[in-house]
Parts: C-alpha cells; sequence; structure tokens
C-alpha cells in the first residue's frame, strides 16, 4: 500500500459528527464535568469508561502514548479505512488471523483453526466461540460474512483483497467459509492491516453505518474502544479498554491509549525524553542514535517490508531506451543513500524485503559509473549531448528529499540533468496518471508496502500493465509479465515453491529491463520508555503497536 | 486602511549630537554587515572552499561533521559544506529581494502615478484594489501563491512580490497627488506639456526619494518573508542554496548536529538586521518628513 | 462622526468583497483535481463525475464565485477536502488556540515594548537609546521559526525548564479534565478553576508565546519611541517644557497619550501579521491552531480550507484595522478629519 500522508482514501466522506472533536475529556470522565457540546462518545465507550472498569481485572491505569508523525485518522470505517489510522484501528478492531513475522506463519485471532481444500479455491475457518463486539452482539459466522460483505461491496480502500472471493457461507454459528474464482491464501489475505476487520454490520440500526462510523465510533471486537476524537489536536484520539474483551484482562494491561499527532521530529524526540509519550513512530537516524547512546529510553529497530523505488518511465522520453534506464541504474550511489540515512534504511536486494516470499539473496544493485557512461554512449549521448529528466517526489518525506538530492547529484556525473519537483503525494501521482505522456515524469520515487504480508501487492499494482495507469507508474507493457504475475496467487496458495521461483525470475526480469530500481528498504528505528515491555515490531502492520500485547511496568 | 500612522520623525535640529552619532553608528554597523553580506555574494565563488557544494555536489561519507578546520561550519546531512552554501546563499536572498522589490515598484509605480495624477474614480478604484491586498499579510497571500505555483525561488519571488507592490502603489500616489494638486501643473498644461511629459519630469523624480528609502527599508522584510516560504518548502529547493531551505533542513537535526541549523539562521537574522539598521538610518537622512511607513509583511 | 462611520464601513466591505474575489482567484489557480483529493484515488469515473456536481465544480466560475460569496455571507465556508468538516467548523476549533497564543504574546509584546520605547525615547542618543533600538531591530529581524527552535533548545533540551509542545499534559485529562468553554485553554482553566491546567498550559504556552511575541515587541518598542519623540517636539509640550514642567510629567501625562494612538494601530497591525507568523511556529510547538491548520490544509491542496484560513485571516485585518480607525477617530477629532 502507498502510504497517503494524510490524504484520505475512503470513496465517501466519512462526515465527521460535530460531537466527536471536540471535548477536552476523556470518555471516562464523570458527566456533568462534560464541556458545552462533549457529548462525544457517549454510546458504545460510556461501556468501557473509568467507572466500568475497576471492577474488572485492569490493574493499573497506565496510559500508553504513541507519538506519530501523521494525522491519525481520516477514515474510521473499518471496511474503507486505508490510512494511517490502521495504527488506532489494528486496538479496536480483529481479523481472522494474524500474521506473525517472527516465524512467518500466519496465526489464530478470531478464527481458532482453518482449512483449505488442496486446490486451495475453498477455505473453512473455526471462529473463537464466544466474542462479542462492542456492541454487544456475538461474533457469528453470519455476522462475519456479513462484515467481509459489506467491505467487499463498498469497494474501498484495500477490498481488491478479497478479489478472489466468490462467495462466503456461514453453515453455522462457529463456521465459515470461503468458495474462491481461483486459488488463494486466504488464511494470509485475512490476516490484512487493511479491509480485513471483522466488524458488526447491525451497529447503526436502521441508520447509515458509514456516517455512523464517522461519529468516531466503532464496532469492533478488540481489547479497546474508541474513546475521543480531537481532529487536528496534538492528543488526536484516546482509546479506553473494552473490559469484556475476549482474551481477558489477566495480568498487567495498558489502560488507555493516546496517539498524538507530532509532525515534528524533534519534538516527538523531547515527548519521550520528557516522558509525556511511550512511544514514537519514527525519529531521524541522528536522534535515533542519539537516544540510543544515551540508554535512558529504549529503542527497537528492524527491517521492515516497506521499499522505496524509483519507477523508470518505461514509455515516454530518454527512459523509453532501455540502455539509459540500464544506465540510471548502474549511476546510483546506493551505499551512499544507505550511508546517508545512516541507519533508517537497509540496502535492498531485488523488490522484495526480506522476510517475504519471493525475497532472494544477491539482487542488490551495485555503482559502476564506467558501466553506466558507457551505455549511455551508446544510447547517443555523451560530450554534449546531456539528458534532461524530471525526478518526483512526495513533499513531506525529508528522507525522499534527501535521497533526490544524491540522485541529482549521482545521474549529473553521467551526463543526465534531473530536475526534482517535491510534489504533494496527491499531484505527484496525478502527474503520473496524465493522459498526456509528454507531460508525466521520467522518474518517480515512491514508498510501497504490502496489504498483508506477501509480495503479491508489489507486482500487481506496480508492473502488471494498465491503461489507463494507476500504481504502475513505470508504464510497463508487458504481457509474459502479465501472465506470471496473474499466476502468483494460485502459485501462493499451492506451491510456494513454484511462487518463490516465479517471484525471483519476475524481479530478475525487471531489474535487468531496470524497470524500476529498488533504492533501500526502510529499516524501523522505534524508541520506546523502559517502562514498556513486551514490544514487537511486526513489518506486516506497518507502524501498528498492539498495546494489548505490551505491559507497562514500573 | 492607514491609519494616521506618525510620522517618525528625528528631530535633526534640537537633537544633541551625540543621539545623532548613536543614530550614525547604528545605521554604520547596518552598513557594514550589508557590505559583508554584498561582498560574500559577490566574492562567494572565490571565497567558499568547495563551491561545486553549492551546487549539486554530494559527498555521502562526509555527512554531517561538525565543524572543523576542514570545514569550519561543518557539513550538511548529504555531506556538503555549509560555509560555502552559506556563501552563496546570500547570492539567493539578495537575488530574490532585488527581485520582489524590483517588481513591486514595476507594478507599483504606474498605478500609483496614475492614480495620484488622474485622481477621482480610477484614484477609489485602485486605492481600494491596494487595501484588498494590504488585507492579506504577505506571508499568507505569498504562502496560498506559492502553494499554487511550483515551488522555485523565481516563483517565491512573484509571490511576494503580489503582497508587497500596493505599498509602492500608495507612497508613489501620494508623490504624484501633491505634485497634481499644485498650481504648476495646471500651468504647465496651460502651456501644452503633455501628462506623460509632467508624469515624467516631475512626478516621477520626486518619488525617487521615498521610494529608495522605501525600498532600503524592505529588503530586511522581503528577505525574512523568502526565507520564511522556504523554511515552509514553498520557496528555493534543494540544491539551490537559501538559508530558510537550509534551517528546514536541518531541523530534525538540532539537537544532535547543531550547526545544520544554528549557523543560516543566523545568516538570516544578521542580514536582516543590516538592512533594517541601514534602512532606518536612511530613511533619517533622506526622508525626515518620513512618508514611508513600517513596514509589516 | 455617523459620516465617518458610515463611510469608513463602506469603505471595509468594499474591501471584504476584494478580499473573497482575490481568495476565490487564486484557489481556481491549485493545481490538482479538487474531486479527485475529495474522492479518493479508487474512486471511479461516476464517482468523480458526481462528486464534481456535488462540489458544484462542472458550472462556469462566475456561478461558482457568486455561491462562494454567497457562502461565505451567510455561515457556509465550504468543506474541508481533508477533514471532511465544514471549514468554519475547523476553524471554529484551530483559532481559538491561535487567538490565544498571539494574544499573549501581543500582551507581552506590549508590556515589554512600551516601556522600552519610553526609555528609549527618554534617554535618545545615549547608550540605553542605542541599545534598545538595536535590539528592537533585532527582534524585528529574527526569522521566528529559527528562534522557535533555539527557545526549544535551550529551554527545553539544555535547561530542561519548561514543555516543549502541545498545550497542556495529556495526562491531566484523566486527573483533572477540563471543562471546554472558549477553547482558549488558559482560559478555560481559569473560568473552570482548574489550576493543575491552568499552570500546565502557561507553562507550555511560554516559549511559543515568546517566539511569535519576538516581532510585536522590537515594533511597538520602535513605534513608542519614534512617537514620542514626534509628540515631544510639538508646540503644546515645547509650550509646557518651557512653562517648567518636569519630564516626567511630559512623557508620563503631556506626551504619552497621544504617543500611544499610533502604536494602538500598530497592534491592530501587528495583529495580523502575527496570526500569519503563527504559521511558521504552531508546527515546530505542535500547537493545534491556525498556523498547524493552514500549514496541514496546504500541503494537502485543500483548496477550501486554504481558502478559509487566508479569508479569516484577511478578514480578521480589515475589522481590526477598522476597529482602530473607528476608536481613534471617536477619541481624536484630527484622525475623524483624515478619515
Amino acid at each position: 500500500m502507498r502510504r497517503y500522508q494524510g490524504i484520505a482514501v475512503a470513496l465517501l466522506a466519512a462526515l465527521a459528527a460535530a460531537g466527536c472533536g471536540e471535548t477536552k475529556q476523556p470518555a471516562g470522565a464523570p458527566p456533568g464535568s462534560t464541556g458545552a457540546d462533549g457529548a462525544a462518545a457517549a454510546t458504545s465507550a460510556a461501556s468501557a469508561s473509568g467507572e466500568a472498569a475497576p471492577s474488572g481485572n485492569a490493574p493499573t491505569d497506565a496510559t500508553f502514548t504513541y507519538a506519530n508523525g501523521n494525522n491519525i485518522v481520516t477514515d474510521f470505517d473499518p471496511a474503507t479505512s486505508y490510512s494511517n489510522e490502521v495504527i488506532a484501528l489494528n486496538n479496536v478492531y480483529e481479523q481472522l488471523t494474524r500474521y506473525d513475522a517472527e516465524t512467518k506463519t500466519v496465526k489464530p485471532l478470531l478464527a481458532d483453526s482453518w482449512t483449505s481444500t488442496a486446490d486451495g479455491k475453498s477455505w473453512t475457518f473455526r471462529l473463537h466461540p464466544g466474542v462479542t463486539f462492542h456492541t454487544g452482539k456475538p461474533v457469528t459466522a453470519a455476522a462475519a460474512k456479513a462484515a467481509i460483505e459489506r467491505t467487499i461491496k463498498l469497494k474501498g480502500g484495500a477490498a481488491y483483497i478479497w478479489d478472489a472471493v466468490e462467495t462466503i457461507q456461514a453453515p453455522d454459528d462457529a463456521t465459515l467459509t470461503f468458495k474462491l474464482k481461483y486459488a488463494a491464501p486466504i488464511d494470509l489475505i485475512s490476516s490484512s492491516t487493511y479491509a480485513a476487520f471483522i466488524y458488526d454490520t447491525t451497529a447503526a440500526g436502521d441508520g447509515d453505518l458509514k456516517k455512523w462510523f464517522g461519529q468516531a465510533k466503532d464496532a469492533g471486537t478488540g481489547p479497546y474502544v474508541v474513546g475521543a476524537w480531537k481532529k487536528g489536536d496534538q492528543n488526536e484520539l484516546r482509546l479506553e479498554q473494552f473490559p469484556d474483551y475476549w482474551r481477558g484482562w489477566e495480568g498487567a494491561h495498558y489502560k488507555h491509549v493516546l496517539f498524538q499527532y507530532v509532525p515534528e521530529e524533534t519534538t516527538r524526540r523531547q515527548l519521550l525524553d520528557s516522558g509525556q509519550a511511550s512511544m514514537a513512530d519514527r525519529l531521524s537516524p541522528q536522534l535515533f542514535a542519539e537516544a540510543k547512546d544515551q540508554g535512558r529510553l529504549a529503542t527497537a529497530e528492524r527491517p521492515s517490508f516497506q521499499n522505496l523505488i524509483a519507477f523508470l518511465n518505461t514509455s515516454h522520453g530518454p527512459l523509453k531506451d532501455v540502455r539509459v534506464r540500464q544506465a540510471v541504474s548502474k549511476a546510483i550511489d546506493y551505499e551512499g543513500i544507505v550511508a546517508v540515512l545512516k541507519g533508517s534504511a537497509v540496502p535492498a536486494s531485488g523488490l522484495i524485503p526480506e522476510g517475504l516470499l519471493g525475497y532472494k539473496e544477491g539482487l542488490a544493485q551495485a555503482k559502476d559509473l564506467d558501466a553506466a557512461k558507457t551505455l549511455m554512449g551508446q544510447a547517443g549521448y555523451g560530450e554534449g549531448k546531456r539528458a534532461k529528466l524530471l525526478l518526483t517526489i512526495s513533499n513531506g518525506d525529508a528522507d525522499q528529499r534527501v535521497v533526490a538530492t544524491l540522485l541529482k547529484s549521482n545521474l549529473a556525473e553521467i551526463g543526465i540533468d534531473v530536475t526534482v519537483q517535491p510534489l504533494e503525494w496527491q499531484t505527484q501521482w496525478d502527474k503520473a496518471k496524465s493522459t498526456d505522456p509528454t507531460k508525466r515524469q521520467d522518474i518517480f520515487v515512491m514508498y510501497w508496502w504490502p496489504d498483508y504480508a506477501d509480495p503479491f501487492s508489489w507486482f500487481v499494482n506496480l508492473f502488471k500493465s494498465a491503461d489507463p495507469p494507476f500504481f504502475n507508474v513505470s508504464y510497463l507493457v508487458d504481457p509474459a509479465i502479465d501472465k506470471q504475475i496473474d499466476a502468483l496467487p494460485s502459485l501462493t496458495a499451492t506451491d510456494r515453491e513454484a511462487a518463490q521461483a516465479s517471484y525471483e525470475a519476475i524481479q530478475t526480469r525487471l531489474l535487468e529491463q531496470a524497470v524500476a530500481v529498488p533504492l533501500y528498504v526502510v529499516n524501523y528505528q522505534r524508541v520506546l520508555q523502559k517502562n514498556v515491555s513486551g514490544y514487537v515490531d511486526n513489518p506486516a502492520y506497518a507502524n501498528v503497536a498492539f498495546v494489548y500485547d505490551l505491559t507497562p511496568t514500573g | 486602511m492607514a491609519a494616521a500612522v506618525p510620522a517618525q520623525t528625528e528631530q535633526v535640529p534640537t537633537a544633541g549630537r551625540l543621539r545623532a552619532l548613536t543614530g550614525d553608528r547604528l545605521a554604520l554597523l547596518g552598513a557594514a554587515i550589508v557590505l559583508v553580506v554584498l561582498v560574500c555574494a559577490l566574492l562567494a565563488p572565490v571565497l567558499a572552499p568547495s563551491p561545486e557544494d553549492a551546487g549539486g555536489a554530494t559527498d555521502p561519507v562526509n555527512a554531517l561533521l561538525a565543524p572543523s578546520g576542514d570545514h569550519l561550519l561543518g557539513t550538511d546531512q548529504v555531506g556538503r559544506d555549509i560555509l560555502s552554501r552559506l556563501l552563496y546563499g546570500a547570492r539567493t536572498s539578495l537575488r530574490i529581494a532585488v527581485e520582489v522589490i524590483g517588481l513591486a515598484i514595476l507594478i507599483g509605480l504606474p498605478l500609483g502615478m496614475v492614480a495620484g495624477y488622474v485622481g477621482g474614480l480610477l484614484d477609489d478604484v485602485l486605492m481600494r484594489v491596494t487595501d484588498v491586498f494590504l488585507a492579506f499579510p504577505a506571508l499568507l497571500l505569498a504562502l496560498a501563491l506559492a502553494a499554487v505555483l511550483t515551488p522555485s525561488v523565481g516563483n517565491a519571488a512573484i509571490a511576494i512580490a503580489v503582497t508587497w507592490w500596493p505599498w509602492y502603489a500608495r507612497l508613489i500616489r501620494a508623490q504624484a497627488a501633491t505634485v497634481a494638486s499644485s498650481g504648476y501643473v495646471a500651468s504647465a498644461r496651460a502651456l501644452g506639456v503633455s501628462h506623460a511629459r509632467i508624469l515624467l519630469r516631475h512626478v516621477l523624480p520626486n518619488s525617487a526619494a521615498p521610494v529608495i528609502v522605501q525600498a532600503s527599508v524592505d529588503f530586511g522584510g522581503v528577505i525574512l518573508t523568502a526565507a520564511a516560504l522556504s523554511y515552509l518548502g514553498l520557496g528555493a529547493q534543494d540544491p539551490t542554496p537559501e538559508w530558510g531551505l537550509m534551517v528546514s533542513q536541518g531541523q530534525s537535526l538540532f539537537t544532535t548536529q547543531w550547526w545544520v541549523v544554528t549557523f543560516p539562521g543566523l545568516a538570516i537574522l544578521l542580514t536582516a538586521l543590516g538592512f533594517n539598521l541601514l534602512g532606518d538610518g536612511l530613511r533619517s537622512i533622506l526622508d525626515p518628513r518620513q512618508v514611508t511607513r513600517d513596514r509589516h509583511p | 462622526m455617523r459620516r465617518v462611520l458610515v463611510r469608513r464601513l463602506g469603505q471595509a466591505l468594499i474591501v471584504l468583497v476584494g478580499v473573497v474575489i482575490v481568495t476565490f482567484g487564486v484557489a481556481r489557480l491549485v493545481p490538482g483535481d479538487p474531486a479527485i483529493t475529495y474522492a479518493g484515488p479508487r474512486a471511479s469515473q461516476e464517482e468523480l463525475d458526481r462528486v464534481r456536481v456535488e462540489l458544484g465544480l462542472d458550472r462556469p466560475w462566475p456561478e461558482q464565485l457568486v455561491d462562494y460569496a454567497g457562502g461565505v455571507a451567510t455561515g457556509d465556508w465550504g468543506t474541508s477536502l481533508h477533514t471532511r468538516r465544514p471549514v468554519l467548523d475547523d476553524l471554529s476549533t484551530a483559532v481559538p488556540a491561535s487567538l490565544e497564543l498571539v494574544l499573549v504574546a501581543l500582551v507581552v509584546a506590549a508590556l515589554v515594548g512600551v516601556p522600552l520605547g519610553i526609555l528609549a525615547a527618554r534617554r535618545r542618543g545615549r547608550l540605553v537609546d542605542g541599545t534598545i533600538r538595536l535590539l528592537s531591530t533585532l527582534a524585528v529581524s529574527m526569522p521566528v521559526f529559527w528562534l522557535g527552535l533555539i527557545l526549544q533548545n535551550v529551554f527545553f533540551a539544555r535547561l530542561g525548564w519548561l514543555p516543549v509542545a502541545g498545550e497542556y499534559d495529556p495526562q491531566l485529562d484523566y486527573t483533572s479534565p477540563l471543562t471546554v468553554w472558549t477553547r482558549m485553554t488558559v482560559v478555560d482553566a481559569l473560568i473552570g478553576g482548574n489550576w493543575p491546567v491552568l499552570s500546565s498550559a502557561l507553562a507550555h504556552l511560554a516559549l511559543p508565546a515568546a517566539a511569535v511575541a519576538a516581532y510585536p515587541t522590537g515594533a511597538i518598542a520602535q513605534m513608542t519611541r519614534a512617537s514620542l519623540l514626534e509628540t515631544v517636539g510639538e508646540d503644546h509640550v515645547r509650550m509646557a517644557r518651557a512653562l517648567g514642567f518636569g519630564e516626567r510629567a511630559i512623557y508620563g501625562r503631556l506626551a504619552l497619550r497621544p504617543a500611544l494612538n499610533p502604536v494602538i494601530a500598530l497592534v491592530a497591525l501587528v495583529f495580523a501579521y502575527s496570526l500569519a507568523n503563527t504559521f511558521l511556529v504552531e508546527a515546530i510547538f505542535n500547537w493545534p491552531g491556525l498556523g498547524s491548520y493552514a500549514a496541514a490544509s496546504i500541503t494537502t491542496l485543500d483548496t477550501p480550507a486554504i481558502l478559509g484560513v487566508t479569508l479569516f485571516v484577511a478578514v480578521a485585518y480589515v475589522l481590526a484595522n477598522l476597529l482602530v480607525d473607528l476608536v481613534q477617530a471617536a477619541i481624536d477629532p484630527r484622525v475623524r478629519r483624515a478619515l
């Protein structure tokens, strides 16, 4: 998924209700102290409020505060949510399964177990008994079916992950069966960060469910419920414990979760220093290194499933010539980029980050200036004739700016003058989709990461031919590759070794043709308070902290 | 809109010598700073230890080196010498200031002359138009415009000029109106002198002094506004050496690599200070009657 | 007086109409398709068409302008493409935070700037005068975004005296929840007698307010000094001096009152300027005000929101000026004639 920096991706306007953004107090505060219009979160949150909890098992009153560089919420609808709010929604909603990045296996969540037929076209899940939604309704197979069907029907966000599904059946309360058009790994798909939440579709009664969600309400099964939402505020979103959570509250858990919107890295660092934040999503490599050296805070880092890719325009301009593209890929100082990003980047090997199916060692690119110059010469460039390229990056991203500076400097060495255009993501993307090919960029730089722990999303979105272009901003049209890509889901569900081989072959071909240049894999660097224990970064759920799994200590 | 803003009169005749001296001293300090900035801008290629760092060159291995003998002011996140970029940055800032004020005069001069000379309805309309533009704080309208135009040094200059010209239009209008209402114009007209000639020969020269004073006072404000736009990513783009951009690039490094932010910020501060001191000094010498007013960008 | 009032109101109205036209014009230039921003990238062509109709983008621009102007007058400032809330609602939450910041900064600026200006005028030509003039020129030459960073670094990172960002400690929401009245935290805490929040809010306010206050402090000091020196030179003050009134009486009673008139006018000008300056300061201090809102709307090309902020600040400026002109006209007949 491409991170839509703050731009709502939902199809329909989630009409935020007047009440939700405005109260200056948590939902659990005594009534009567509420502000003039602070009727917020009166419904589901009230049941989880401060008065209700003491009878539960929560031993502490601890708050987990997550300082995040992006706006937290753009869409509260679990069906269409496809942006930063998933870091919160994954604590409010749950999927049938969850991917464990450590063991690289799919683990049970709302589903206790599942089976599939040998052809991979029929999947049956056994649901965990006795789970209820925050609305009080039990989680039955019929309810899960209704949720997934609504998600598919709305076609928003990452709903495409269910494309293989033909029908869903709920023969009894605990059995959920998927019949597929073609083989697909439904166990993995149902662990998706986006569009795989199971929620109560009857939460709004006769009302409009989408509007209901838009009022900062939730109908999930997760450990926390939405407390208060203050759009644009630093303390943007609060979650409160759901006392009847099905996995129980034995032992020490956080009672409140606060998501802070803190755009400045220095400020995030300083909030951590002063103990006001428990964790930050990302700090600059320098700030991270400093925090690590000082030792007062805990740090965690691991390579993510997110990589930065430069897409070369294969259909128009100088880069239409494969030799120029190859020259570009050989002129880039990959080591220099990783060096400058000082720890927030690790070298990429191929288009798939390590830890995912299809990753292969030894696909890393290397700078070879002589070869690059030779290729440029063969393409007809050289003394007196320089190529001009337009490179677009996303405006708000400091790392992309640094990378662009380096790329510009690298390509100047082989006679290519690069104009860097930092654009808002939306504008950058609109330009890439211009109907007039001459208005498109030559090099498009963006991050990509999967919706669920599988590399398919890179290939189906980025390299399968599509006209008009959507995310395939290299404008590649290669029927052979299209055919290989189409076969990937079935292969993944039935024969993972064959899938691995196919992914390797496709990557090799794309890199040889220099269709896109993987620049680096993002290294997640988290800084936490030392009193937060149990944090494990799960790159399959980009930037999500599963607060239920964390323990407040000392 | 302009309420009765007072003359900032220096009582030259009654002033003690001491006071004049202090005033001069500050103006001299300003002039000295401005001179240094001008020298930096002119001689940047000679003074800069590594002129290529002001352009496209990068040096990842030497990124974020602290100030030392090799790099007097340290290096930035892609290994460029900060001193070299600061020196070239003086060129960028001065260029923007000259462009903005030039453009503002270019727009404001004819409009102001016509408004003041012709008077009547045309004058009213033009002055209401300047009122409208003056209602937008320069930074705000420039922000909106810069967000619309592709960010670049040139477009930042255009965006700022759009908010700056009304001051010159008003200034020149006042001069033109004074000339137009004098008996001289009526007699000149009676003698068959053309309007154009009156405007060129009499209104224009009369406007020169206040315009020069206003321009000198404005330099500091324009440099600050341009730096603010670049700081917000709406002005100069990397690798253009620009001080506001350099501050924003180093912002997240501030607590760890202080030199990346500190020096460009100081450069903005000192340059603006120099021009403001010099401008105030010039104002008290050239224009003791103070028809100009302080700019609030 | 009545004629002045009518004339001045008429002028202000004309300017406001112009402001609306200019903001609309700027918005029309924004690249990118607002419908795509609104509908989301995966929207189909039909959905885009439907959104275009919904947003009125399918109609000719004069019609859109009239629509927009009518909406502005009746309180419909459009819907933010980004937050999907009415722009006026968004502003109503953002503006109080900024107002709080700017008002505190202006009060500080007046409390510091006016005495400094008086001191400089009384000691004109001496070292004190020179120092004050240098300092006030430094203050108006200060890049506020840089000052904000320096303040943060010194008072938070190095000394640890003051908090770095936000309006108050979020933990207080649990221990002593704040009742919302005005959305200005300090005011709300005062009304509700919420002392923990009040002290936390004041501590959080200190650094951003200091950054915003730099420019007005310098400008007010300069203006007070210049204005005083001018009044002191006027006939009636010279007369008073000739009659043997002491310096204290001359500066304190005779010259100061009229000299402060232009300072009041300046405060109105600086008010709007400081509102715009919050653009540079709020992001650094994570202050949930107009500046943060504007920055977010500019980076997301959220046209209605950009328009809303621009319009708001311009209207605030026009009204502040109007108010000052009228107040001055009411007190001072000379100003009345000038209008």
